[in-house]
């Protein structure tokens, strides 16, 4: 699925990783071992067609994009899951069998590598149409790419280097195939899992327009032409009201379409009748409802209000309540990792957090263990590093699997003393400024006092009681943190990349982690969020060894290069390493089957049907 | 023929005056006592409490979270970061009373001088000045709180001018009532035939004279502005932690309601109906007691 999003929502499962298996084969994981984690199933009993259900999604999570391209601020995961329930992607994976593509969820066939790893070759399944009737060709992916070259800037998964810069020529070889020769040679496995999964055919034959009413053209062959059509569709997209009725987004071709799509978050599909692949809807409907609190959704749960919902980690002494009510509880874990990014580029802050030692001592004020045992109910796992801690897996590398930072408020402590600091009121300040050992270092002015500002998701209990947490750890070392509460999106929108002049800059640490910041694919690589310019790389985290061990991570078969990067990233902490929660606890009714939680947060509602 | 003149003596009666009455007839009123008595406990308890069972509400304690009350040195039991309930419910109260008495006093002021202006004027500076009142009244309060919550950060300062300023639409009208009734008194004539300026005329004769709606109103302002800030921060958007308030304990305790910690509810909602209750009770009383035709009893 392409979502290169992160976090937030879930959002970044990127995409899904392709063919897994290889890539896993490839990083020299033995099986078991360096597997993503599988998920939970409920699906027993016999399928019957028709009916409807509701989908309870995470606590402030509200739908605001349905057009195959994201843009900042529009790609949480949550929209991708949607949209790719009417926009087919060329792949998506489900971590249950993560180890190829899941060809029926997609719109091609498994792509065809040169043997030299410099071309790949990509057939189109050929029994997909789109609701107006027309083929779905190589042509409509040919438009997908040619938006996303003349506009990657604005696209949200761009991530400098990488698609579409590593892609030289696009060329169609005929209604269904297509081929694209790379600037060099890449691990075939990573870059369909990584890189192919964020494409998605678009109907060129009723989207390349420029305004509305226009003519259908073939502008997007042009830079100019492509920059026009991109603003128009764009302008379409943001128009979250006329989702149900604009005849852009009714050219669909996945199994379902959109019925309903509130601006406060609630959408309902409904099963597409014009649809022509073989993973055909079995629910006439689906209604994802949006709650602003974990609470108001245990609350409606308790009522039977949703079918397919989540018990919040302070409640799950209700289980057997919730049990008795019909539901099966299950737990979702994910693929996944959570952090607080810094800011590095924040005009007052920024050069404090590029000091390793000032990183070093915030993150020895982490009681990571508490935190999961109390605050989260054992429904959370300490990570120390950039690969999901659980399962253990061969991509770990030594130094994350035995945290390189233990909870020590006193030696925290005294390392910030050691460079300088001296607590003033409560407050670190900087008396020795300078960049010699015992100095506070490059960019410190005297002066400078240890005030932070987190900026962090609401609706959750155990997200508010976990920052109050952190701020009363840090709090003994001397660094005042001011806490503030804002829906996801806003968090999102109000903590993107930027330069230190830029106006949008103010923020310092931004945590949108409730359900897990980043969902990797089974490659748990760091391209997207730790690689210099990345796009997803929010707060503008820069070092060149880590770009280098991040580079040899997607070229190279060398199964040592993932723990490296494991082990480089776990030390030198590019963000705030928090424990990470299980995506959710869900509670699905019995009536209910075929459904599989995919580690890596997708979803297949295509598949969910009523028991009969 | 003589008359005589029967001598009368006058009966020297002693007359208390108005405030003396206005003070008894106060204090008659079992309710208004009642709630001022109340409302004082509170405020010991808020402001002089900590004194006496100090408490660290800066520091979570994992370790000790949701301990049941009666837990040697929390008699209310801790919260689900390990905070001492009892403590927390005195600083939160401080908060909440701060807030509350600020922001309804900020709310009395500003609708009183701008209800006396326009009252005072008449014509088309108060046909504007009450459009501006209706219009503001058609925008729901909490709305307009929430609104002003994501944008500035919501510190005790900034609430109670944000709660000041969203909620002097009522005493404006009130006090504009009063202020077209007083404008045509024989006072208010001779001082300007006399030359007294506008100024004069609302400072010193139309606001004092409408005194006894304001200081009525002020008490339910007041307890409007305490509601509020539970509303606001019921909703997650209230001060930021470490400092917490009624609505806010409140909130956070509503999550555990299925677990049957009912310590973490029961004293911060008891503490906002109280106080409500008895900001309630005084304004009952003082409005008795203004009321002329209740003096005479």
């Amino acid at each position: 699925m392409n979502r290169p999003l992160p976090s937030l929502l879930r959002a970044a499962r990127p995409l899904a990783v392709l063919g897994v298996a290889a890539t896993l084969l490839a990083a020299g994981c033995s099986s078991g071992d360096g597997s993503a984690p599988g998920g939970g199933s409920a699906s027993g009993g016999k399928p019957q067609q028709g009916g409807s259900m509701t989908f309870a999604m995470p606590p402030n999570a509200t739908p605001n994009w349905i057009f195959p391209i994201g843009t900042p601020g529009h790609s949480a995961s949550y929209n991708g899951a949607i949209r790719q329930q009417v926009f087919l992607p060329l792949y998506t994976f489900n971590g249950n069998d993560s180890s190829k593509p899941d060809i029926k969820a997609g719109a091609a066939e498994l792509p065809e590598y040169s043997s030299d790893g410099k071309s790949v070759t990509i057939t189109l399944r050929d029994n997909l149409t789109w609701a107006n009737g027309q083929k779905v060709t190589s042509r409509d992916v040919e438009f997908w790419f040619n938006l996303v070259k003349y506009n990657k800037e604005k696209w949200s998964a761009y991530n400098k280097g990488q698609f579409p810069d590593n892609v030289a020529k696009f060329t169609v070889v005929d209604d269904k195939t297509f081929k694209m020769d790379l600037t060099r040679a890449y691990n075939p496995d990573w870059f369909t899992a990584n890189q192919l999964v964020r494409m998605s055919p678009m109907p060129q034959a009723a989207w390349d327009i420029q305004q509305a009413g226009g003519q259908v053209g073939d502008y997007d062959r042009t830079e100019d032409g492509a920059k026009k059509v991109f603003d128009y569709l764009i302008g379409e997209a943001g128009k979250l009201s006329e989702y149900a009725t604009n005849p852009l987004w009714k050219v669909a071709n996945g199994p379902f379409t959109v019925k309903e799509f509130t601006t406060t978050g609630q959408v309902t599909l409904a099963k597409n009748p014009k649809y022509t692949g073989d993973d055909a809807a079995h629910l006439d409907s689906i209604t994802f409802k949006p709650f602003t609190s974990a609470q108001a959704e245990f609350n409606v749960l308790r009522s039977g209000g949703v079918d397919y919902g989540y018990i919040p980690a302070l409640a799950l002494s209700q289980q057997k309540t919730i049990e008795g009510m019909g539901y099966s509880v299950k737990r979702w874990d994910g693929w996944a990792i959570t952090y607080i990014p810094y800011n590095f580029n924040n005009p007052e802050m920024g050069p404090v957090f590029k000091q390793l030692y000032i990183r070093q001592a915030v993150q020895m004020s982490v009681d990571q263990d508490t935190i999961s045992k109390v605050i989260w109910h054992d429904q959370a796992t300490p990570g120390y590093g950039p690969v999901p801690q659980i399962p253990p897996s061969s991509y770990q590398g030594e130094g994350q699997k035995t945290n390189p930072y233990p909870f020590d408020v006193e030696k925290a402590k005294a390392l910030i003393a050691s460079h300088g600091w001296e607590i003033q009121n409560g407050v670190a300040t900087c008396t020795k400024p300078g960049t010699g050992d015992d100095q506070c270092g490059e960019g410190v002015d005297q002066g400078t006092q240890l005030k932070f500002e987190l900026l962090t998701q609401s609706g959750s209990t155990e997200t508010d009681n976990m920052m109050q947490e952190l701020q009363s750890s840090l709090s003994k070392i001397g660094v005042a943190l001011t806490i503030k509460s804002e829906p996801l999106n806003s968090v999102l929108d109000h903590s993107p990349v930027c330069k230190p002049a830029d106006s949008t800059c103010s923020w310092q640490l931004s945590f949108f982690g409730t359900s897990g910041s980043w969902y990797y694919p089974a490659y748990p690589s760091g391209e997207e969020i730790f690689a210099t310019d990345a796009g997803t790389n929010l707060g503008s985290y820069s070092d060149p060894k880590a770009d280098e061990i991040i580079e040899r991570t997607t070229s190279s078969t060398d199964s040592t290069a993932m723990q490296e990067y494991s082990d480089y990233l776990a030390k030198n902490l590019p963000v705030i390493w928090m424990p990470n929660p299980a995506y959710q606890v869900s509670a699905i009714k019995n009536t209910i089957g075929g459904v599989e939680q995919d580690p890596m947060a997708g979803m297949t509602p295509q598949r969910w049907y009523l028991v009969k | 023929m003589t008359v005589s003149t029967p001598h009368v003596e006058a009966e020297h009666v002693p007359v208390a005056g108005p405030y003396r009455r206005m003070v008894k007839l106060f204090f008659a009123n079992k309710l208004a006592v009642t709630g001022l008595i109340i409302l004082a406990l509170l405020l010991v308890f808020c402001f002089l409490g900590p004194l006496v069972h100090p408490t660290d509400q800066i520091h979570t304690q994992l370790a000790d979270a949701n301990l049941a009350p009666g837990t040697k040195g929390h008699p209310l039991g801790t919260d689900d970061v390990g905070r001492d309930v009892l403590g927390r419910l005195m600083i939160g109260g401080q908060t909440s009373l701060e807030i509350g008495i600020a922001a309804g006093l900020l709310a009395t002021l500003i609708g009183t001088v701008w209800g006396a202006i326009a009252g005072y004027a008449g014509g088309w500076l108060d046909t504007v000045m009450m459009r501006v009142v209706d219009a503001g009244i058609a925008i729901p309060a909490l709305f307009l709180l929430l609104v002003s919550a994501t944008i500035f950060r919501p510190t005790v300062p900034v609430q109670i001018v944000i709660i000041g300023c969203v909620s002097w639409l009522v005493p404006a009208r009130l006090v504009r009532a009063e202020a077209l009734s007083l404008r045509s008194r024989d006072f208010v004539q001779a001082m300007k035939a006399m030359g007294g300026g506008h100024g004069r005329a609302v400072f010193r004769h139309i606001i004092p004279n409408a005194i006894g709606t304001v200081v009525v109103n002020a008490t339910f302002q007041v307890a409007d502005a305490i509601l509020l800030i539970a509303y606001v921060s019921f909703l997650g958007l209230g001060v930021a932690p470490p400092a917490t308030d009624w609505g806010a304990m409140l909130s956070k305790g509503i999550s555990y309601t299925y677990d049957g910690y009912w310590w973490l509810i029961f004293p911060a909602g008891i503490a906002i109906v109280l106080v409500v209750s008895a900001f309630n009770c005084i304004g009952d009383g003082l409005r008795d007691s203004f009321e002329v035709r209740l003096q005479g009893r």
